[in-house]
């Protein structure tokens, strides 16, 4: 059995898996778990596999490249409509190998933890079935050789966050905020479509890399069509803006959910998209800067927002906007491997925050928000340290994860010559470390501002909990490092070289930037490091500070007085830049009066002509019942006049 | 008294008179001959009588003056020279149809049928109808070229037993059996039913 | 006058003509059917008129034979028409024929 005959098992071992837990998950009870997780264990082990492969470049060549190598598999023709044929197949090559390593490894760790965390809940083994149908979803999006099977995968992954999201849907706000995501996701996914069906009227083929070696046929206005199409089906599923509204919401479901789908997968889906298109976007460079553009506003609007919020998920939430923000950023200057290195990175150490909180919460009996914790560093240990570790990844401090990634990006943007965009992004690293630390300050440090009876009864999670946290540390600490150097021929550049290459190629960019430790690339480096650390300061300074030698007081009197000084900018922030209520005059208000206005026209107009038709039936007839009177002089009448007509009409034409 | 008696004899002989009077006339100051002379007078008499026929508000007088009408068809099938035919008119027609009919009015009256109204209200368009229907008939006998034929036959009654029983005797045992059909239909019709309302 | 086919045929015309006026107008019954007796009278004029002035002496015949039919037939139909309005009016007490409006909507 042949590595490459494996590669359908990803997909389908996951699929079985839901399609069992579902028909006898509610019999196996707490028992439930069993499969999902041994499905998920095998996929990991499947996925590890090809990825050493591919990656050691081990694995053939791709045909039709030179350098790329992987797996091409079809597995079978799903549409061979003549001129329209849709093969579902996988492709199997660096890029896709990163993601794999993100989306397996913290799928199987949300398995593991969510036997904890739902351990409690009656709906115990229809939250495995819809994470493993999830897994299904993503990893055939990954793998997909066809755009129009990424586009089923899309709603496919679309769906299940829908059911994620809604899991406790006894509860108004987690079904609102599901259907919320679901529309505000389709509103992105018209967007893809249109752009797949341009690729075809163009091209006739969605076969990926097809198109991707025909791209150069079409011209350059059909070309950033396209592209701008493809980002706007990217901008709902990573939720960039404006359609970055459901993100927050969505963190109504359970927190493995938010971990798993809500920062380490499903929202890279996005990203996973234009990378894997890359050749089409270098064909357009207009519309880069556009998604340049919206990847930082998004970056520094939800950073902006993170700052004042004050239930634990959604400061994570908003970050996670503000990191999808970057790599979108990075991708838009032409910084692709930057994009993907942030991504790796960012997924790590953001499924690890998601988890560590929902073990915060886990400990304080389901209290999410911040204002009611505190000083929880002396009680549950394990979720500190490493809910710690992660902060100082997010923030950028060196050797961390996110110091490496964020900084290629930065540095990147600025060489570009996108000083807007470096400068903002300099901003947001900045705003990061100081609403993580703020997070920080306000769950760990200090004293507990809740309930004495709670404070009793506060404990570390369980191992099945903990140990996921544990194994995500590792690759929060590490594997920026392994990734990232050596600088200026990083690994992973060397990973992703075959896939980029082309596409920097036409972009007329350099394909790899050179790095020197002194010189500009210092400067920038020491430049981000310090305002991470800056912020990092400002965090402690306010809010409180306890690691080994460093203690600091928080000092809430003085945030009062800060947010005072600036009521606009605090109160936007608060209300999130007012974007739900606008959204909700738009298209709640004025929608439902113009929805009101058809629904008039469809009673009276519509509806009124067709009943009108029946009434002037029914009223002809009772008209033209007069006639018959039942009495014989009547009709004879009525012969006779027919007799003149006819008789007359003879003899006036036929005479 | 016998002043009621007279009355009706004076009334004929008047008529009589009249219409002798009348026909001297036209026989002298028109320069007539009797052909056409009768022909006016008969026809005269015949749709005058069918008018009352229609319009006259006792049903009695309305059956006596068909009788008079079909007196009068009978005269104008003699200046055609049918005499069979005429003497036929009168014994089927007035004999045995019109005293037919006066029994069914006898048998058919009711208490208070001279003081309602005589016509329909459908009666005005019924007249428009009808007069448009002679004027019809009239514009298109006129128009019609009947061809050459100045001369009438006299029909005698060997001729016309001739043509009756040599080419119509098929008709003429049908229409027997059709009568007995008729008489037959008609007396179970019209019988009471046992033991029902009289 | 007598000797013109025309006349006898107008003639006939404006008996029918009555004789409809007085189908239609009449509410008694038994004067629609005297109606009925005057149209068919008209008609049998016609035909026996056509006869007069037909091509030759056997024509004349025929004329006149097939108004004996008519008369015969006329008076079977008069009799069963008479009958049937003496059967209804055993039912509905009344002659006339404004009541007659069983079959009406």
């Amino acid at each position: 059995m042949s590595l490459e005959s494996l590669i359908p098992a990803l997909v389908v071992l996951p699929i079985l898996g839901f399609a069992v837990t579902a028909l006898i998950g509610r019999r196996l009870d707490k028992q439930a778990h069993w499969i999902p997780v041994l499905t998920i264990f095998a996929v990991w082990v499947i996925a590890m596999a090809l990825v050493v492969d591919v990656l050691s470049g081990t694995a053939p060549l791709l045909p039709g490249s030179e350098e790329s190598h992987g797996y091409a598999v079809t597995w079978f023709t799903w549409i061979p409509a003549g001129a329209f044929h849709v093969d579902v197949g996988f492709v199997v090559d660096s890029l896709t190998a990163c993601l794999l390593i993100v989306v397996t490894t913290i799928g199987l760790l949300v398995h593991v933890y969510s036997i904890g965390y739902m351990s409690h809940d009656a709906g115990y083994w229809r939250f495995f079935a819809y994470l493993n149908l999830f897994m299904f979803s993503m990893l055939l999006l990954v793998l997909a050789s066809n755009f129009l099977v990424v586009f089923v995968a899309w709603e496919l992954v679309g769906l299940c966050s829908y059911l994620l999201i809604g899991f406790w849907y006894r509860k108004r706000s987690a079904a609102l905020a599901a259907k919320k995501a679901f529309i505000v996701n389709r509103v992105g996914d018209i967007g893809f479509a249109l752009g797949i069906m341009l690729i075809f009227v163009s091209l006739g083929t969605l076969d990926i890399r097809e198109v991707i070696e025909r791209i150069g046929e079409l011209d350059g206005t059909t070309i950033m069509v396209i592209s701008l199409l493809i980002f706007a089906g990217a901008m709902g599923k990573s939720a960039q803006f404006p359609l970055h509204v459901w993100l927050p919401d969505a963190m109504e479901g359970p927190t493995p959910v938010s971990a798993l789908i809500h920062a380490a997968t499903m929202v890279n889906a996005g990203i996973y998209l234009i990378a894997r298109s890359n050749p089409i976007f270098a064909h357009a460079p207009s519309a880069l800067v556009v998604v340049a553009a919206v990847g930082i506003f998004t970056a520094i609007l939800a950073a902006s927002i993170a700052m004042t919020q004050t239930d634990i998920k959604r400061v994570l939430a908003y970050s996670t906007l503000s990191q999808l923000g970057y790599m979108f950023a990075a991708f838009g200057v032409g910084a692709w491997t930057a994009a993907i290195f942030h991504l790796m990175t960012h997924g790590f150490f953001k499924g690890l925050l998601f988890l560590g909180s929902g073990s915060v919460i886990h400990a304080v009996h389901e209290e999410q928000d911040m204002r009611n914790m505190g000083g929880l560093s002396s009680k549950i240990k394990i979720t500190y340290w490493t809910m710690l570790i992660g902060s100082l990844a997010i923030s950028g401090i060196p050797p961390l994860a996110a110091f490496f990634s964020k900084d290629e990006i930065l540095g990147e943007a600025y060489k570009f010559g996108f000083l807007w965009v470096w400068a903002v992004g300099f901003v947001v690293a900045g705003m990061t470390a100081f609403y993580m630390f703020r997070l920080m300050g306000l769950t760990f440090w200090g004293t507990f501002r809740g309930p004495k009876a709670i404070w009793d009864k506060i404990h570390e999670s369980s191992p099945v909990m903990t140990i996921p946290l544990i194994v995500l540390a590792i690759p929060t600490l590490f594997l920026g490092a392994y990734l990232g150097l050596p600088l200026g021929a990083s690994r992973i550049a060397e990973w992703l070289e075959p896939v980029f290459a082309e596409g920097l190629h036409v972009l007329h960019t350099e394909a790899e930037p050179s790095y020197e430790l002194f010189g500009l690339d210092g400067v920038l480096i020491l430049a981000s490091v310090t305002i991470a650390a800056v912020g990092m300061v400002i965090g402690w300074r306010l809010f409180g500070v306890g690691i080994g030698p460093i203690r600091m007081p928080s000092r809430p009197e003085r945030v009062r007085e800060l947010s005072a000084r600036v009521p606009f900018l605090y109160r936007a922030s608060l209300n999130k830049w007012w974007f739900d209520d606008l959204n909700h005059v738009l298209f709640i208000v004025i929608g439902g009066r113009i929805a009101a206005a058809f629904w008039w026209f469809d009673r009276e107009v519509v509806d009124g002509t067709v009943n009108a038709v029946g009434a002037s039936t029914v009223d002809a007839g009772r008209g033209l019942r007069q006639v018959q009177t039942g009495r014989v002089q009547n009709y004879a009448l009525g012969i006779a006049i027919g007799l003149i007509v006819m008789a007359g009409s003879y003899l006036l034409l036929a005479r | 008294m016998l002043m009621h008696r007279l009355v009706p004899i004076i009334l004929g002989l008047a008529v009589i008179g009249v219409v002798t009077a009348v026909a001297a006339a036209m026989l002298v100051f028109l320069g007539q001959n009797w052909a056409d002379a009768l022909f006016w007078i008969f026809a005269a008499v015949m749709i005058g009588s069918g008018l009352m026929v229609v319009t006259m508000r006792d049903i009695i007088r309305c059956g006596l003056a068909m009788i008079v009408c079909f007196g009068a068809l009978a005269g104008i099938y003699v200046i055609l020279g049918a005499t069979l035919l005429a003497a036929a008119q009168v014994i089927v027609y007035i004999g045995a149809i019109s005293v037919l009919i006066l029994f069914a009015i006898m048998l058919t009256q009711t208490k208070d049928a001279p003081s309602r109204l005589v016509f329909q209200t459908q009666a005005v368009p019924a007249a428009i109808a009808s007069i448009v229907i002679a004027i019809i008939i009239a514009l298109a006998v006129v128009a019609t070229d009947w061809g050459e034929a100045a001369q009438r036959f006299r029909i005698t009654a060997d001729a016309l037993s001739k043509v009756l029983f040599e080419s119509y005797v098929l008709p003429f045992e049908v229409i027997s059996v059709l009568l007995l059909a008729a008489v037959i239909g008609g007396v179970y019709l019209a019988k009471r039913e046992p033991g029902g309302p009289s | 006058m007598s000797g013109s086919l025309d006349a006898y045929l107008i003639l006939a015309g404006l008996l029918f003509a009555i004789g409809s006026f007085g189908f239609l107008a009449r509410r008694n019954a038994i004067s629609m059917l005297m109606s009925i007796e005057l149209m068919l009278n008209a008609v049998n004029l016609s035909i026996v008129a056509f006869g007069a002035f037909g091509t030759d002496a056997a024509m004349a015949a025929q004329g006149s034979v097939v108004a004996l039919m008519v008369i015969a037939v006329a008076a079977a139909e008069a009799t069963v028409g008479l009958a049937i309005v003496i059967a209804i009016y055993r039912n509905k007490r009344t002659p006339l024929v404004d009541e007659y409006d069983a079959m009406s909507q």
